[in-house]
């Protein structure tokens, strides 16, 4: 399934890579994202058939000020359908298929983090919670309209004609798709968050601490001075 | 000597945290008995910090929470910017954050132990530009205070004769950690604009002393350190000053009032037993107040009396006012050309490695900046333990977006300004006199708003560190934004000081050069309040100094060899 994607992405220099990021503050070494207020409800245009469900948000059990942060453990139920699971499930192999790389999304269990996620009774969740949701309808909606079935029946290449049109930031300049590109793009961040944040997702980007290192600090292999240089030597004059 | 549970003592001691513990542990090394109160409940480093335990382990991949602000893994116990039943006011246009934790050794348990000194002018910031107010004290005189409590706590960086933070004596620094590849980049691109890059000044171990382990280059210090080489009061003061016998710690102990006796002597202090609501009053000789600077102001202000109306020692009215914390902005971007690199362990010691002193000390004399008050840059980027937010920013789906998150993995650069403010008449704090705690405690109101010379300081600080970035060869990705819209809120980089300041004069001064309260001989503070000015340098190894001075001064008094 893997190599269907690939050539519809160009790989964007991205000048807005991380843009998101711009509201991060770092406290004594620390990356705290600040908990900002709910964004701005974007008014539906009457060319979009966006549902916009309202959703009592969960208020149930949450972990406190003062959880045993050494032996974790969540509080709250999860709360997908299972058609909401399936569906995403199958949004989990398309947007982070297996690779040479790593595994897929699903064989890390990611379904279940996004679960968790929209499942989780803290503001900022609720808020992804009514978006996930609203997408998951609108993906059904939009598949009926489309080739009158819903999202799971449809074939391979009509689920990836509607994902075409929603997977890229720059689609959200059309009305009738901005919140479902909103939605996408959230799922998204789960997804990959979800699969890179796993044990075969970290291994999968390399990540190396974590272990302890005896003595002074190494510092940078060989190899990697060996590219600083050359990074050095390229620098703007 | 008074007595409590069996105990017997003379001195009590408000708070566990950077004073406090280093209070405890001079004065039960110098003899002293001391029974110290902690509002927050025990707190077990060794047992309790989670050291190795990864994102998928945590709800949420530990993201942050309204119940954990600082992630899930941080350190805080009950606390954060908001701890329940405890709220506090802001006078309307006010933001103002204050950030607490409910916990023995404070906010030592989970700070980012960057610990750098101040210097000459520092001391002197009034005689030096006409702004602010000089404090009572030289470098001659805290120098050698420096090197011994750096020294005790241990803290790794290096000599290098920079201007800004000035040099230890011989032998007094651990080694400092090989800078990584992000931060050599850094380095030779800064330099290009003038801009030095110095070690890092980190009171983190990376030589074991005692039972104290070094760095083993791995695992978050926020959350703690259960081997002891990041300093925090939890592994080192208080189990040091705990050994010596002379000392008792009561937790879950909130102190709401100081008494004063006829004599116009502090003679103990009430605190409410959490546990079970219960008012306990104990008596005390000496009482010491390390709180943390805004709890110590409350408290203060809250013990009026016939003699002291509007609260405990506060006949100068500064009591509460002089609220200062470190400006903040941050900027971020990536560098194009450090996607894709080769793979390594970037962990080290957690923090920074090498950072930006302040650097135009020239500019600032000679006029040509708008402001008069220095910062540094934190910063950072790296091969990081992949969090929640790895994939923003990527487009598309499948293999294609994938290959996005491997390949800009280690690219991100942030810069982080943390500068000095100037004291203002808008900043300060005073009890609101319609709201109580759960414990029916007078909370406190918060007024607040930066000058000019912030926000021009801000705006330097965005214009330099773009260009810092720039210099990397990277692209900002952060809103162009001007001082004002760039500067974050008051109290959000946490090194409020200042609300008791000393000073040589008692009517606009609280305490004397050592702490003691000008009007109560026998109360003293031994925290951030006491600071005159907050030089851009963060505010603990300072307040970790001063209180081992003046503790020292005040075990010299009871022991009475003191001419
Ligand atoms: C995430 C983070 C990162 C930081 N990074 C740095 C850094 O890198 N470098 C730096 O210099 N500083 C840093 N700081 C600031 C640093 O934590 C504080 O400056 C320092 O802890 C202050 O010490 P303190 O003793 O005044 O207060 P605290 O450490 O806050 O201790 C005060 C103690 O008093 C207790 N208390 C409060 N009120 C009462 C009462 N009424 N009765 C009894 N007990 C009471 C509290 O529960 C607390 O335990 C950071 C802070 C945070 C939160
Ligand atoms: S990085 Fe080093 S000092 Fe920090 S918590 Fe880990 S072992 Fe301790």
């Amino acid at each position: 399934m893997s190599n269907n994607y690939q050539s519809k992405i160009s790989r964007r220099d991205g000048i807005k890579w991380l843009g998101s990021l711009a509201s991060v503050v770092v406290i004594g070494g620390v990356t705290v994202a600040c908990d900002g207020p709910a964004p701005e409800a974007i008014p539906v245009d009457p060319s979009s058939h966006w549902p916009d469900l309202k959703f009592e948000p969960i208020t149930g059990p949450k972990y406190g000020q003062d959880p045993k942060v050494a032996e974790p453990t969540r509080p709250w139920s999860l709360t997908f359908t299972s058609a909401q699971r399936n569906l995403v499930a199958q949004l989990c192999d398309i947007l982070c298929p297996a690779d040479e790389g790593g595994p897929s999304a699903n064989d890390v269990g990611v379904p279940e983090v996004v679960d968790e996620w929209i499942s989780a009774p803290y503001s900022s969740q609720q808020q992804d919670r009514v978006l996930i949701l609203n997408g998951l309808q609108w993906l059904d909606d939009e598949a009926n309209r489309r080739f009158g079935r819903a999202f799971l029946a449809a074939s391979n290449d009509e689920q990836i004609a509607i994902l075409d049109d929603i997977a890229f930031k720059a689609q959200a300049s059309k009305p009738e798709f901005i919140h479902a590109v909103q939605f996408f793009d959230k799922l998204r961040t789960l997804v990959l968050g979800g699969y890179f944040t796993s044990p075969e997702g970290v291994e999968d980007i390399g990540y190396m601490g974590n272990v302890p290192i005896m003595g002074d600090y190494p510092g940078p292999t060989e190899e990697a001075m060996a590219h600083l240089e050359e990074v050095i030597t390229n620098l703007p004059a | 000597m008074a007595s409590f549970d069996g105990f017997e003592y003379e001195v009590v001691v408000v708070g566990s945290g950077a004073g406090g513990g280093m209070a405890a542990h001079i004065l039960t090394e110098a003899g002293a008995k001391v029974l110290m109160l902690e509002a927050g409940r025990d707190y077990d480093p060794y047992e309790e910090t989670p050291m190795f335990n990864t994102n998928d382990e945590a709800p949420l991949r530990g993201v942050s929470t309204s119940d954990k602000n600082f992630g899930y893994y941080d350190a805080t116990v009950d606390g954060g910017w908001q701890v329940p039943g405890e709220p506090y006011t802001t006078a309307e246009g006010t933001e103002f954050l204050w950030w607490r934790a409910r916990m023995l050794g404070g906010r030592t348990n989970h700070f980012g132990r960057i610990t750098p000194r101040f210097n000459a002018r520092d001391f002197k910031p009034f005689s030096q530009d006409g702004m602010g107010t000089d404090w009572p004290l030289d470098y001659e005189e805290v120098g050698p205070w420096y090197d011994q409590c750096e020294k005790l706590i241990g803290v790794s960086g290096a000599n290098v004769g920079n201007e800004d933070i000035p040099d230890s004596a011989e032998g007094v620094l651990q080694p400092p950690a090989a800078p990584r590849v992000y931060e050599i980049l850094c380095e030779v691109a800064a330099k290009k604009l003038g801009i030095p890059l110095i070690p890092m000044r980190r009171a983190v171990l990376t030589r074991a002393i005692d039972e104290r382990e070094a760095c083993f280059n791995a695992t978050e210090c926020g959350r703690g350190c259960s081997i002891g080489a990041a300093f925090q009061t939890t592994t080192s003061l208080l189990p040091w000053a705990n050994k010596t016998g002379n000392l008792k710690i009561v937790t879950d102990a909130m102190v709401k009032e100081v008494h004063l006796n006829d004599e116009g002597m502090a003679s103990g202090v009430t605190f409410v037993n959490r546990k079970n609501k219960e008012d306990v009053r104990v008596d005390a000789s000496v009482v010491i107040l390390a709180a943390s600077a805004c709890e110590t102001a409350r408290l203060m202000l809250n013990s009026k009396s016939e003699m002291f109306p509007t609260g405990i020692a506060n006949s100068s009215g500064q009591v509460g006012r002089n609220l200062m914390d470190s400006t903040g902005s941050d900027i971020s971007g990536y560098i194009p050309a450090l996607r894709g690199r080769p793979k390594y362990n970037e962990d080290g010691l957690a923090g920074n490695h090498i950072f930006i002193p302040w650097w135009d000390y020239e500019g600032q004399d000679n006029g040509t900046l708008k402001f008069k008050r220095g910062y540094h840059f934190e910063f950072g980027g790296g091969f990081g333990a992949p969090g929640m937010g790895i994939a923003d920013g990527v487009d598309g789906y499948g293999k294609s977006a994938k290959e996005a998150v491997r390949f800009n993995y280690g690219s991100n650069f942030y810069m982080a300004l943390r500068g000095e403010m100037v004291e203002n008449e808008n900043c300060y704090c005073e009890i609101d006199d319609k709201v109580k705690d759960k414990w029916g405690i007078p909370v406190l109101k918060f007024h607040w708003k930066w000058s000019q010379q912030e926000i021009d300081q801000a705006e330097h600080g965005m214009e330099w560190g773009g260009k810092i970035i720039e210099a990397m060869g990277g692209v900002v990705t952060s809103p162009k934004r001007t001082g004002e819209e760039a500067i974050l809120a008051g109290g959000q980089i946490i090194h409020e000081v200042g609300t008791t300041r000393m000073g040589d004069d008692p009517k606009t001064s609280v305490t004397n050069k050592w702490g003691q309260t000008w009007d109560v001989k026998n109360l003293y503070v031994m925290d951030g309040s006491v600071f005159v000015s907050n030089p851009h340098k963060n505010c603990t190894l300072t307040i970790l100094t001063l209180a081992m001075k003046n503790a020292t001064y005040l075990a010299q008094q009871l022991n009475g060899d003191v001419s």
